[in-house]
């Protein structure tokens, strides 16, 4: 095995294995994505499918916002629960100096640790995603219109947001590791709802389409611009940096 | 054959203060390297640049004639830092096999078996280590440094917070390492009674200088030959006294009823003063030579820095 994934496999453990932590991010998550979801779907979907004739695109419209929002808001709120705190508690318990005097490299620890939050993260927000389509479709669409999916939202949601992600983790993780966790914890903080609140809005108000193709090459700028940030700030990452940071 | 740790004209500068300053000692196969000196000395620091945590700014580190950022020669090094590294939410166990898995070993079930049964968790191996006292996490922590069977153990103060029953365990324990598993250990520590215990070799540094290297014994036999207490049979006279006081190469340093305590220069024997005192029809009762303590040399040489 990989020195990365054994990093990987024993950090996750670690993280899931509090339970206290789990549960605040499974509450937090049930209300943010729920009052999201159930205020689009009574507030517009439901009123539209109370038309004669409804509006596919505009159905389309609202699933692709609801679909985009749940995934960066599940995604974001396993970040803002479990990463930093968990970053903070490794550092002060001497976990990530004890890493760095192994044979292991700083990169193979900040490539772990990022991993070791982002994959989770991934699987969760991705399966709760793809529960809400299913409800959605279930209770909404296909007695109407049958199934609903655009395959340019389905790109954004289930590839275009992770990735966002992933590389906001490889960012972040950097920043936590060389300096405090809690300023990597701030920008997640301030990123998750400028990003769900710009894409909502400029959707409902008919700026951006969420179910064409420049919407998915914008979330994949997004994520590229984090990643092209990161890179100058790779110099940062020397044990010593680390270890003084601690 | 090359010492165990080589370091050479070692200076360490970090935001602008130099907290290392030209330091160079030897640490031999085989050694309990004591390295003792108050907080903020760079006992700390030292340590980092010895696991490749630091860099040092010039001069030259070598474990075991290699360069310690190689990662062959960090395999041959286990350690425990100042705070111990285990996950909490883990067992005692997986946090073994997962530092085993670090290292490439394979078989890790035997050597798993014999460190728990040396560190004395066999009982609690399936234990989440969140439910450990501050002793066994001790325990448990150089028993993980071990996991890899390394030549050289560096040891961050690894009985502080620790109370006294599991400093008494840990220091045991580190006899055992040494004594029966053939290490070189690498010992930092303020506590000078454990140092004094189980080191045959020490360091002393202050402010980033080393003030004291060497063989304990020899250091203490250095340092002008401890004090004497000799036990007189009657109380002797005023003017006995102060002729004994005179005596500069006695160095009387107090009279508390019938003991007379000395602190002889080179070169004066217990059997100079007993002579004296002799020669003076003085009966002696008992004589005891009391080599200076690690405590009495530590407090000398950090007196002479600040004067």
């Amino acid at each position: 095995m990989s020195s990365i994934s054994l990093i990987i496999n024993t950090g996750i453990k670690n993280n899931l294995r509090s339970k206290i932590t789990l549960i605040i991010y499974i509450i937090v998550l049930l209300i943010c994505a729920s009052a999201m979801v159930i205020s689009i779907s009574f507030l517009l979907i439901k009123p539209e499918l109370g038309n004669k004739q409804p509006d596919k695109l505009m159905l389309e419209r609202y699933l692709g916002v609801i679909l985009h929002s749940t995934s960066l808001i599940t995604i974001g709120i396993y970040f803002n629960s479990v990463a930093f705190q968990s970053l903070t508690r490794e550092k002060s318990r001497g976990i990530i100096a004890s890493l760095l005097a192994t044979p292991l490299t700083a990169k193979d620890v900040w490539l772990g640790k990022s991993l070791v939050i982002f994959i989770p993260a991934l699987i969760f927000g991705e399966t709760f995603t793809f529960i809400v389509l299913i409800i959605l479709n279930c209770i909404y669409f296909i007695p109407r219109t049958g199934f609903l999916i655009n395959p340019w939202i389905a790109l954004s949601s289930f590839l275009a947001a992770p990735l966002i992600y992933f590389c906001l983790s490889l960012m972040t993780h950097l920043i936590g590791l060389t300096g405090k966790p809690a300023s990597a914890g701030a920008i997640v903080n301030i990123f998750l709802p400028v990003i769900v609140t710009l894409s909502i809005n400029l959707a409902m108000h008919n700026i951006l389409d969420v179910n064409s193709w420049p919407f998915t090459v914008a979330n994949l700028g997004i994520a590229a611009i984090i990643f092209i940030i990161t890179i100058p700030l790779l110099r940062r990452l020397t044990n010593e940096n680390i270890v003084l940071s601690g | 054959m090359n010492p165990a740790i080589n370091i050479k004209n070692v200076r360490k500068t970090l935001n602008s203060r130099e907290i290392l300053k030209d330091i160079s000692f030897t640490v031999e196969k085989g050694d309990i390297f004591g390295y003792l000196g108050p907080n903020g000395a760079g006992k700390t620091t030292t340590i980092r640049i010895l696991l490749g945590l630091f860099q040092a700014n010039s001069g030259s580190v070598e474990i075991l004639g290699q360069d310690i950022n190689m990662s062959q020669t960090r395999k041959k090094i286990g350690f425990v830092l100042d705070a111990d590294g285990l996950y909490d939410n883990m067992t005692a166990l997986e946090n073994l096999v997962f530092y085993a898995h670090i290292y490439e070993m394979s078989g890790t079930e035997e050597i798993i078996k014999k460190l728990t049964s040396i560190a004395g968790l066999e009982n609690r191996i399936s234990d989440r280590v969140s439910t450990y006292s501050k002793g066994m996490r001790q325990r448990l922590a150089l028993a993980r440094a071990m996991i890899h069977n390394p030549d050289i153990l560096i040891l961050d103060e690894p009985t502080s917070g620790v109370d006294p029953s599991g400093q008494i365990e840990i220091r045991q324990l580190l006899i055992n390492i040494a004594q029966n598993e053939k290490k070189t250990i690498f010992l930092s520590s303020h506590n000078l009674d454990e140092v004094q215990r189980i080191c045959n070799r020490i360091a002393l540094i202050d402010r980033g200088e080393i003030k004291l290297y060497g063989e304990l014994e020899e250091l203490r036999r250095g340092m002008g030959g401890g004090t004497v207490l000799i036990r007189t049979a009657h109380n002797i006279p005023e003017s006995l006294h102060y002729e004994l006081r005179n005596i500069v190469s006695f160095g009387l340093k107090e009279k508390k009823g019938l003991d007379l305590i000395f602190s002889p220069s080179e070169g004066t024997g217990v059997s100079d003063i007993i002579s004296f005192l002799a020669s003076h029809g003085i009966k002696i009762e008992e004589a005891i030579k009391k080599e200076a303590s690690l405590e009495e040399m530590y407090a000398s040489i950090l007196k002479e820095v600040e004067t």
